[in-house]
């Protein structure tokens, strides 16, 4: 079905969620990490809805309050504190955090405010042990270039992340993930239509992934905001994947359509199907719940470090600058550039510290390969993927194999006959997590916690590498 | 810059140089004299510099709005009073303004914890002062004391709930337990670590609990709240042994070299030890107080001459938190605290000595230094926390017939009036 966006009155606007990689929590010194592991702390509370000024309820938190109030709450006594129990006031914010919050504020052209409050929004779903979130107002009023003209970026937040769900019946939460540093971006409503939206989304994304952010499942959630004339404005939420969002703003308003003829249409939050079709979640917020964070003082952003990020964001927005600086040709900056592996070029920078060995690696050998088994670049990258070609360089490293015989092994790889070298498991990871703390002396468990828990995640559990790094930290 | 005429609550707009804000004018934050703070539509407040504002427009005026709640009186339920007298469990922030303020109305009282009203007839309350308990002093504990006694006097109110700041609690319930003599209704403190505004604040079990301790048959000064970090249950502990031993959490006042009295949920009351029973005795007010009173903490080295500072000053009692199980520095270091001490106690100054483990009981026999330091006249306060004894110490000295003999003094401090000493430590 064809739309007529313009006929419709059509507004849209996205917001985006997206997890920093900061070592540490926005308010708490906890590494910023999920378990796997049973959790070792039990915490009952109850959430008791507070009247705001001259006795209204926000509608949110109403309908929040109106589903569970016993919460039980899973923590770890090695990875959560007392501020996630809610038994402490906050930490000062996280410096890194609120860096990378600047410098996406300067990618997307956003004025930055030298002084903002830290506010509690009102949140009584339980997702929250203290019954708020943390959230600070960084910068507003910026814009992104897209195909369809520009979208402008009305607000970028630093707030934390809320709590994991685990049992929503019983209403179980895990602390893990409470407090972790992400931003908030909200388009304003000039998104003409879904495509539009999808470019923003795709954008945004883009630019996100030039600064120190978090990767993976469940690190960056969209939500879309939609209204046509005559109708109440609706937001779909949990969008992981950015190609449905096209599909879901083409349903949501069809159904709008319906709803605006009949006078049915109501302001409320949807939660997206994987269909493309969403359901109610909750009605819509008012600025009614948001007041201050009492325990912070206000958050001052002196001009000498909106200049310092500025500098920065110069940098990170001209990566051929940067190229250039690790010694790479002219060439072949430009096919990095072009093949869109500027970022595998700096993982794997990390492993073997050799700029010409790693872009000979990603771009050369895999063509050379190709063209020699008469197959498609396509086909030989399948095979040689970046897990692959990060286990032959960490054998570089090693000494496992020399320098010379990448190509050849790669070679091997791809015919089959070089068995692909089994994913490192790790050993001596005494050692290892020993060396970490020698090379930094001084910090506390948790922040040796982070730095581990960096370098070996997914091969070992919080709870082991905490009980290792203690043999070492008292 | 320009001026500034806006009030708190007005809806305003700032023109800048390259911006123009508009939002609530909020208060100003007391500690930065050059800033102001605006809430924008979406909720969020923001700082803005003052010497940068070109003009500032008011659009709308505040508007006082009232709001009308009414309070549930149930004479079904049984009758009990409360006096507030400030702390977080009492105050409110106001997020059109940005400032805190009092809840001294019941009906602010009555918006914030409905579930307090449903258990009991809060049948009087009472505000003798509004203050943060780190501000207060025996005066005002003669206060409490007074408000008490004349509402515990009325047959008709069964106990009395007093909410109260967290920093000094354990100071008002020890000088409550002496000050209230011949109690024989409950009077129970409570008190909220988490501010009223969150949804998880810990002061809305707390006040069940205290609701239900008032109605109890506890016949003593006990301070109620959290057992642990758990909302399901709170204890009710002896004034005179109860100490705050965190700085944060909700279960931050523990019971000291005793046992709580009784466990209490949203609906039962478990007694778990002994505890003095309701009667139906009168009141009698026992304020007398010696201002000139003082708690200090031994550490190593230290030099005794900071007694003099007593002694030139007038006072009349000091409370000594010493090492171990009763030690300050003797004979075999370079300050010896015995000579100084002697001096005091001939110039009229009463000596006394508490554990500055917290936890045990002093027994100055079992080593020379305290041998020694017995032979001082110090009066060693066994079990009794160092400020529970300040406060006992400051109530006996208050007393002129007792305070002219130094045999009387020492008698007094060592008979348990309010349950200040146990006889068995269990742990």
């Amino acid at each position: 079905m064809e739309l007529d966006y313009v006929k419709l009155g059509f507004k849209s606007g996205l917001e985006i969620h997206q997890q920093l990689d900061s070592p540490r929590k926005l308010f708490c010194h906890c590494p910023s990490i999920l378990r796997k592991d049973e959790p070792d702390v039990i915490i009952k509370r109850k959430l008791h809805m507070v009247a705001g000024e001259s006795g209204e309820v926000d509608i949110a938190a109403a309908h929040e309050a109106s589903l569970a109030k016993d919460f039980v709450y899973q923590g770890y006594s090695d990875t959560n504190c007392l501020l996630e129990y809610d038994e402490s006031p906050p930490y000062i914010i996280d410096p890194i955090s609120l860096k990378i919050a600047m410098q996406i504020a300067v990618l997307l052209n956003c004025k930055i405010l030298p002084i903002t409050q830290i506010m509690r929004k009102t949140v009584i779903d339980g997702s929250n042990t203290s019954g708020f979130q943390r959230t600070a107002l960084i910068a507003k009023d910026g814009f992104i270039e897209t195909f369809h003209g520009k979208t402008g970026i009305a607000t970028l937040c630093l707030e934390e992340d809320s709590a994991r769900i685990i049992d929503k019946d019983k209403g179980v939460f895990r602390l893990d993930r409470l407090g972790i540093p992400l931003v908030e971006i909200a388009t304003d409503a000039s998104i003409k239509n879904p495509q539009q939206a999808k470019e923003t989304a795709l954008k945004l994304g883009e630019i996100l992934r030039m600064v120190n952010v978090k990767r993976g499942l469940g690190t960056i959630r969209q939500d879309v905001n939609l209204s046509i004339a005559n109708g109440e404005r609706v937001e779909i939420k949990g969008f992981q994947d950015i190609r449905n969002i096209e599909r879901a703003m083409e349903i949501e308003t069809a159904r709008q359509i319906e709803l605006v003829k009949t006078g049915r249409s109501i302001a409320e939050v949807r939660n997206v199907l994987e269909d493309g079709n969403s359901r109610f979640l909750r009605p819509l917020p008012g600025a009614a719940r948001m007041y201050p964070e009492t325990d912070l003082p206000l958050l001052k952003i002196s001009r000498q470090m909106i200049d310092d990020i500025k500098k920065e964001v110069k940098e990170l927005e001209n990566p051929e600058e940067q190229l250039k600086k690790h010694g790479l040709n002219q060439d072949m900056i430009s096919l990095l550039l072009k093949s869109k592996k500027v970022e595998e070029f700096k993982e794997f920078l990390e492993i073997i510290e050799n700029p010409q060995i790693v872009a000979k690696t990603i771009l050369l050998f895999p063509k050379e390969i190709a063209s020699k088994e008469k197959k498609s670049l396509e086909e030989i990258e399948k095979i040689l993927n970046s897990d692959v070609l990060g286990n032959v360089l960490e054998s570089v490293k090693k000494g496992k194999i020399h320098e010379s015989e990448i190509k050849r092994v790669l070679l091997g790889i791809v015919r089959g006959e070089e068995k692909e070298e089994p994913k490192e498991k790790i050993e001596n990871i005494e050692e290892k997590i020993e060396k970490i703390i020698k090379e930094k002396q001084g910090l506390s468990a948790n922040a040796y916690m982070g730095l581990v828990m960096k370098e070996f995640s997914g091969k070992i559990s919080g709870s082991e590498a905490m009980q290792i790094i203690r043999k070492f930290v008292k | 810059m320009a001026k500034i005429e806006a009030k708190p609550g007005d809806l305003v707009e700032i023109d800048f140089v390259k911006n123009t804000y508009k939002g609530v004018f909020l208060e100003a934050p007391k500690d930065e004299k050059g800033i102001i703070l605006l809430k924008l539509n979406s909720g969020y407040n923001i700082g803005l510099n003052k010497k940068d504002i070109l003009d500032l427009k008011i659009l709308k005026k505040a508007e006082e709005k009232e709001s009308n709640v009414e309070i549930k009186k149930d004479k079904s339920k049984p009758n009990v009073a409360m006096i507030v007298t400030g702390g977080t469990i009492s105050s409110e922030l106001d997020s059109k303004t940005g400032a805190v303020k009092w809840l001294t109305s019941p009906e602010k009282l009555f918006k914030f914890y409905p579930e307090l009203f449903e258990k009991v007839n809060v049948a009087k309350i009472e505000t003798p002062f509004m203050k943060g308990s780190e501000n207060m002093d025996f005066r005002d504990w003669q206060k409490i004391a007074k408000t008490a006694e004349e509402l515990l006097n009325n047959p008709e109110i069964k106990g009395l709930i007093i909410t109260h700041g967290t920093d000094t609690l354990h100071y008002t319930s020890a000088a409550l337990s002496f000050f209230l003599r011949n109690l024989g209704k409950p009077v129970v403190l409570t008190y909220s670590q988490r501010s009223t505004d969150r949804a998880s604040s810990d002061a809305s079990l707390n006040l069940q609990a205290a609701a239900i301790a008032s109605i109890s048959d506890i016949a003593e000064v006990v301070l109620v709240g959290h057992s642990s970090t758990n909302d399901d249950f709170c204890f009710a502990l002896r004034g005179t042994k109860v100490r705050k031993l965190h700085s944060s959490k909700r279960d931050a006042f523990k019971p000291v070299n005793a046992e709580p009295l009784a466990k209490i949920t949203e609906s039962s009351f478990i007694p778990l030890s002994k505890y003095k029973k309701r009667t139906n005795e009168k009141i009698k007010l026992d304020t007398k107080f010696e201002e000139k009173v003082a708690l200090i903490k031994f550490y190593p080295g230290q030099n005794p001459d900071i007694l003099d500072y007593y002694a030139k000053n007038g006072y009349k009692g000091i409370v000594i938190e010493m090492l171990g199980l009763g030690h300050v520095a003797t004979g075999e270091s370079r300050n010896s605290w015995i000579s100084k001490l002697k001096e005091i106690q001939k110039k009229g100054i009463v000596a006394c000595a508490v554990a500055q483990t917290i936890y045990g009981r002093l027994d100055p026999l079992v080593y020379s230094t305290g041998r020694e330091l017995a032979s001082s006249d110090v009066i060693y306060l066994e079990d009794m926390l160092s400020e529970t004894a300040l406060i006992k110490l400051g109530w006996i000295l208050g007393h002129e017939e007792w305070a002219k003999s130094k045999e009387k003094v020492r008698e007094m401090m060592l008979t348990n009036v309010a349950g200040e000493f146990s006889d068995r430590l269990e742990e």
